[in-house]
């Protein structure tokens, strides 16, 4: 089994040059409050979109990050490449502000079977040639709390997309998924994450797991059901 | 019930002339499996008199901010704990409800009758403080195997005495939100205990457990709840699921994570009924009024 490496270097202030893996970041902001630290996923990532209502959220708050500075400067510094979504929360001036800045703005309206973080997961998994799909990892800010079905929406489409590279960030934790394809290590960065942390077996029950490194760890002979 | 057993029936008359075995199996099924009633009252003003099932409430809170509606809930319920940490909350934030009283007052007021955890988060002065008032304090700062929402459940269970049991829902606040982790072993405790009512609550949703040996009908309270919901098979993958009452409704369906969740659903019904081969998790959003 091949082994996957895990690092939250999109915490820190500059990622290692030689660091491993070598990852492509793309930001994708959903449509609740920003975490603190959304500037620097910003800056880290080489793509960002905003889903839907995620635009008023870029839109309102970017500036509250940086109270020393003039809101529209803040507003025309981070600016997203791509709105996607079916468009229903999206305030009308924050569309036309950043439509005029050169967004680009793709209307979903039309397919309501898909979550607009799923359209948006798959508008960047069409944008990135296939040999760099390997190394790509989409960072999604706002996809934890407010509603409850929306949380377990987004959380399924980590398992849809059990290929990608997909964290999901909110201010108290990240998640990401572990497929079971993998053995992992998981480099902790003590700096910006942890100490607790913990294993979910979200959708189906797991008769064996192995951990090591972990106060509790778990071994193989342990059942792990919900 | 009569209108999923013909569902049933249609469904296997469809694909084959249905052998007498197979409809006593189905009809067997269907008599075997008890209804389960569900209504979101305790989010109204005043629950019903004549309000079926007529429920006990037990009101737990968790060491979030406390949801818009928790002195609402507060009032329908027969017992209030705080779990650790969920008694600053109470003390902290109970007063911002009632801008125009004084703080003290509303503290003596909404006075939780147990606090019961580790005790690793709750502040001294407002231990005390309550303390002071009467409140019953089990300290389970040994016990680092269960949750502190494990732990006020089982307390409601096994010990809780004068309160009427056989009827009985808990209330929960603050198990949504915050730490991943945190509200996973949450989703968790409600899964282990899934013979008992425990609602999560939010600001903006509310969650609970379907237990697949029952139908399920759902009395949908228009005025507080929906129309957004979902059905989620957390823990195991569901073969088939059947439901009625939704914008999207499922029949015979198969979910699982990688594939169909029944997420940004409508209720399009007053009453939503529900029969799954697996543990479900209700969710529907709460009205922001």
């Amino acid at each position: 089994m091949d082994l996957m490496h895990h690092s939250s270097t999109f915490l820190l202030p500059t990622i290692p040059l030689h660091h491993r893996p070598s990852l492509t970041y793309a930001l994708v902001v959903l449509n609740q409050t920003l975490p603190r630290f959304a500037p620097l996923l910003w800056k880290h990532a080489q793509l960002r979109l905003c889903a839907d209502g995620g635009a008023n959220r870029v839109f309102d708050e970017m500036p509250l990050l940086f109270p020393e500075e003039d809101a529209s400067d803040v507003r025309l510094r981070y600016k997203p490449d791509v709105i996607n979504g079916d468009m229903d929360s999206i305030r009308k001036e924050v569309l036309d502000f950043y439509r005029s800045l050169g967004t680009k703005i793709i209307d979903k309206s039309h397919d309501q079977d898909t979550t607009d973080l799923h359209k948006c997961i798959t508008y960047i998994w069409d944008f990135a040639p296939d040999a760099n799909k390997s190394s790509l990892c989409i960072l999604v800010a706002g996809a934890l709390g407010g509603r409850y079905d929306h949380e377990m929406g987004n959380l399924n489409v980590l398992y849809c997309f059990s290929s990608l590279r997909i964290v999901l960030l909110s201010d108290d934790s990240l998640i990401y998924l572990l497929p079971r394809t993998h053995h992992h290590e998981i480099h902790i960065q003590t700096s910006v994450e942890g100490p607790h942390c913990g294993l979910i077996p979200i959708g189906a029950p797991s008769r064996s797991s192995t951990t090591t490194g972990l106060r509790w760890n778990l071994s193989k002979y342990m059942s792990t059901l919900l | 019930m009569l209108r999923l057993q013909s569902i049933k029936l249609a469904k296997a008359k469809h694909l084959t002339v249905p052998s007498p075995s197979s409809l006593r199996l189905v009809k067997k099924r269907m008599i075997a499996m008890d209804l389960m009633h569900h209504s979101s009252c305790f989010l109204l003003p005043t629950i019903p008199l004549q309000r079926r099932p007529s429920l006990t409430y037990a009101l737990l809170v968790l060491n979030q901010n406390l949801p818009r509606f928790t002195p609402l809930l507060w009032n329908h319920a027969q017992l209030h704990l705080c779990a650790d940490g969920g008694a600053n909350r109470l003390y902290d934030e109970m007063p911002l409800f009632f801008p125009q009283e004084g703080a003290s007052d509303v503290r003596r007021r909404y006075k939780p009758d147990v606090i019961k955890g580790d005790m690793d988060s709750i502040r001294r002065e407002v231990l005390e403080f309550y303390a002071s008032l009467g409140t019953e304090i089990v300290d389970k700062s040994h016990d680092q195997d269960t949750t502190d929402l494990h732990k006020c459940v089982t307390y409601i269970r096994d010990s809780a005495s004068g309160l009427d049991k056989s009827n009985l829902c808990i209330l929960v606040v603050g198990a949504l939100g915050g730490r991943f982790d945190h509200e996973m072993g949450n989703l968790n405790v409600i899964c282990r205990f899934s013979y008992m009512r425990i609602v999560l609550l939010s600001n903006d949703s509310l969650i609970h457990l379907l237990p697949r040996t029952y139908c399920h009908e759902i009395h949908i309270q228009t005025s507080v709840e929906g129309p957004h919901c979902g059905l989620i098979p957390i823990g195991t993958p569901s073969k088939s699921s059947t439901t009625t009452g939704l914008q999207w409704d499922l029949n015979n369906t198969a979910m699982e994570f990688g594939g169909l969740v029944s997420t940004s659903n409508i209720v399009k019904e007053e009453k939503v009924t529900v029969q799954s081969d697996c543990d479900l998790l209700w969710t529907i959003s709460i009205k922001k009024l």
